[in-house]
């Protein structure tokens, strides 16, 4: 009994090889032949180098453009892990106004190094060489008359709340102010309030090429009118003019009068109307 | 006086843009164009030789007003609640938009206004106010213009005396 028993048993494990032969035969043949390639070195290469080389070849052919977007990602992700980092520590500190000031510092910064990246090539850098070459003018000031491209129309501080005007100017007469601040008043409160985003403000509005650059502070804020078209970097300028100008001109403001209205009108002029 | 900001709220199709540019521009359409989001308009008004400059919101009617958004209230010396002489539902949530109203502008100026007079006889209009759990502060008609300035003379008093 015991004996053929176990008889059944290997001739079953005799068959069950067999078996497993027959069906896994094919897979068994190409994983030895893998294994030859591997351990004998020559045979590797000599089948992989053309592999390689085609890569290589194609690496060649599109390196700047692999190798651009392989650093701007890493631009990207090193400076968006270092915003966040910085941001993270400033915030509760010094509050919203700072951390869109330093997302903006950031913004302003890949644009810079998007620039660089891509300058040496661009169809505009060569124009300019070219033009300044031929005109005798400085390649940069040229630029600076590139990023003036932009006018101020309108300036305003308007009550936050309310959308009332506490002061104005503006380089041509134009219809009523008063309507203009609240009706922008009135757009941002329902831009604001159709997208439930009380963190982020609305900080622009569009139309065309005429825009109104706005910026919060706590009980007002401080709207632009431009035309014209506006970069990052003037964007920054403008908000640093209007920071400068909050902080001067406003900061010691809590009663809004007819007199307070005055005065800042005539420093809205100042700083944003008159010609330099 | 600097500026006071007036908005005129309610259901839709009550007058409130109707009564708006009556008195803005005393003009009056039979056409209904409803209003979207906001519209905004200044008018300087004179309270017993006193220039008062008001900004009045004309906003997009709705059947309650907690549907209302809030921003658009802020910083508002005044409402003007209108409603419908002639429609039943524009003023059956009278009370609660009032205890609403109120809440959100503690000492604001709160005017409650019955409007399309002209479609009424004087019998009708009285029967509607004694079924209001609240006074009317006027009666109006954007239409023929009857008491349209004198609503903005008694706001801009009571607006002045704050
Ligand atoms: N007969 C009469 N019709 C009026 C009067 N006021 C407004 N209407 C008419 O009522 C309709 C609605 O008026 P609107 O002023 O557009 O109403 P509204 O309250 O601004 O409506 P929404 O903007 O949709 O909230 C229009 O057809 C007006 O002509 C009034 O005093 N008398
Ligand atoms: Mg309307």
């Amino acid at each position: 009994m015991e004996n053929t028993r176990t008889k059944t048993a290997k001739s079953e494990e005799a068959l069950l090889e067999e078996l497993r032969d027959i069906l896994l035969r094919e897979d068994r043949q190409s994983l030895s032949e893998v294994e030859a390639y591997i351990t004998n070195p020559e045979r590797f290469s000599k089948r992989v180098l053309p592999i390689i080389e085609e890569q290589l070849e194609f690496f060649k052919k599109h390196f700047p453009d692999e190798y651009r977007k392989v650093v701007d990602r890493q631009i990207e992700a090193r400076l968006s892990t270092f915003k966040d980092d910085m941001i993270g520590h400033l915030s509760p500190v010094m509050g919203k106004m700072i951390r869109k000031y330093v997302a903006h510092q950031f913004q302003i910064l890949k644009e810079k190094i998007d620039n660089t990246v891509k300058s040496t090539f661009t169809f505009n850098s060569v124009k300019r060489k070219v033009k300044s070459t031929f005109s005798g003018v400085d390649e940069r000031e040229l630029l600076l008359v590139e990023l003036d491209n932009t006018v101020i129309e309108e300036a305003y501080v308007i009550q936050r709340d309310s959308g009332l005007l506490l002061g104005k100017a503006s380089r041509e007469e134009t219809l009523d102010q008063d309507v203009i601040a609240g009706m922008l008043t009135a757009i941002k409160a329902f831009v604001e309030d159709a997208f439930k985003r009380e963190s982020e403000d609305l900080e622009m509005i569009q139309y065309g090429t005429y825009k109104i650059f706005i910026q919060d502070y706590h009980s007002y804020y401080i709207a632009i009118a431009l035309q014209g078209s506006l970069s990052a970097s003037e964007k920054e300028k403008i908000m640093t003019l209007s920071l400068n100008f909050a902080e001067r001109e406003l900061r010691t403001l809590n009663k809004f009068t007819e007199e307070t209205i005055k005065h800042i009108s005539s420093k809205l002029h100042k700083y944003f109307i008159q010609k330099k | 006086m600097t500026s006071k900001k007036v908005i005129l709220s309610g259901s839709f199709g009550v007058g409130k843009t109707s009564l708006f540019n009556k008195f803005i521009h005393n003009k009056f359409s039979d056409k209904y164009l409803t209003t979207i989001g906001v519209k905004v308009n200044k008018k300087v008004i004179n309270v017993d030789g006193t220039e008062l400059p008001l900004l009045i919101w004309d906003i997009a009617g709705e059947v309650s007003q907690n549907k209302v958004p809030n921003s658009y209230f802020l910083g508002a010396s005044s409402v003007i609640y209108v409603f419908d002489l002639t429609r039943p539902q524009t003023y059956k949530n009278l009370q609660t938009d009032l205890d609403y109203l109120k809440d959100l502008l503690p000492g604001g100026v709160i005017k409650v206004v019955g409007n399309k007079k002209d479609l009424m006889t004087p019998e009708a209009i009285e029967e509607v106010k004694a079924s209001l759990p609240l006074p009317v502060d006027i009666v109006t008609s954007a239409k023929t213009g009857e008491n349209v300035e004198e609503l903005f003379q008694q706001l801009g008093r009571d607006l002045i005396s704050v």
